[in-house]
């Protein structure tokens, strides 16, 4: 969900702004070219994904970035090297294992 | 290990040499028995490990990470060729709306096996967000560490 909710550009932008601080939907539709329905819609994902969440305030309910799910994502992608190469490793050392144990048995 | 993440491809490639006969390779590959001795980051555990290696059917690891944290890997075989081929989904629980193709092929030569394996992403965002968090910003937090993971990733 983390991923699909990134993949849009118009998402990343509004991820992008709430990184210097909360803000409404007026302020975060701003810049756009859309209206601030399409961009409600946006926000909308962003926070079904847990990305960021909206203040209780009614009129203005401003959106600020809930850093847990993005954390978790960025773990991940950190990781895709990190996990074949560790697993490599291994991988060598037990196929040299198994080899030697053929060969002796 | 050879890693690839061409521009205009929503791909990641990496390929690697091992001293075994492909038939080996493909079933340390395959088999829980020899999965738990080897897939994994370092400092990782596979905890669980249930494969059923038919077309249609299905796998699922669970790593341990050393901070006590599961993660749970799963997917189907979409296409089997023992020991030169292999086919099948891979998705990440934690975001499970991203599914990754992947493939992977097993080339013997002369008792060595190059292992080719291609993981195809639904969007080039969706994959440039495993890559270029940098280039996108917005991530900004991440941006130092995606930065030099970058670097090694194309290098």
């Amino acid at each position: 969900m983390t991923f699909a909710a990134l993949a849009d550009p118009t998402r990343r932008a509004i991820m992008e702004r709430l990184r210097t601080g909360e803000a409404t939907l007026a302020e975060l539709a701003e810049p756009f070219d859309m209206s601030v329905q399409a961009v409600a819609l946006h926000l909308k994902v962003l926070e079904r994904s847990g990305l960021i969440t909206r203040g209780r305030v009614a009129q203005t309910r401003p959106a600020r970035i809930a850093s847990a799910p993005l954390d978790n994502a960025v773990k991940w992608l950190l990781r895709y090297r990190e996990f074949w190469e560790g697993s490599f490793e291994r991988l060598d050392g037990y196929l040299e294992d198994l080899q030697q144990d053929a060969g002796a048995s | 290990m050879e890693f690839l993440a061409p521009h205009d491809e929503p791909i990641i490639v990496f390929r690697r040499t091992f001293n075994a006969p492909a038939q080996l390779v493909f079933a340390a590959w395959t088999e829980p028995r020899h999965l738990r001795h080897w897939r994994g980051p370092r400092g990782f555990e596979l905890v669980a490990c249930e494969v059923d290696l038919r077309v249609g059917g299905g796998y699922r690891f669970v790593h341990r990470a050393p901070d006590d944290s599961r993660h749970v890997f799963h997917g189907r075989y979409l296409e089997i060729e023992r020991p030169s081929r292999l086919v099948s989904t891979f998705v990440y629980e934690a975001a499970p709306e991203t599914e990754v193709l992947d493939e992977v092929t097993f080339d013997e030569d002369g008792g060595t096996t190059a292992v080719t394996g291609r993981s195809a992403f639904p969007t080039l965002q969706a994959r440039d967000l495993y890559l270029s968090g940098g280039a996108e910003r917005g991530l900004a937090e991440s941006h130092h560490r995606l930065d030099e993971l970058l670097g090694t990733l194309v290098s």
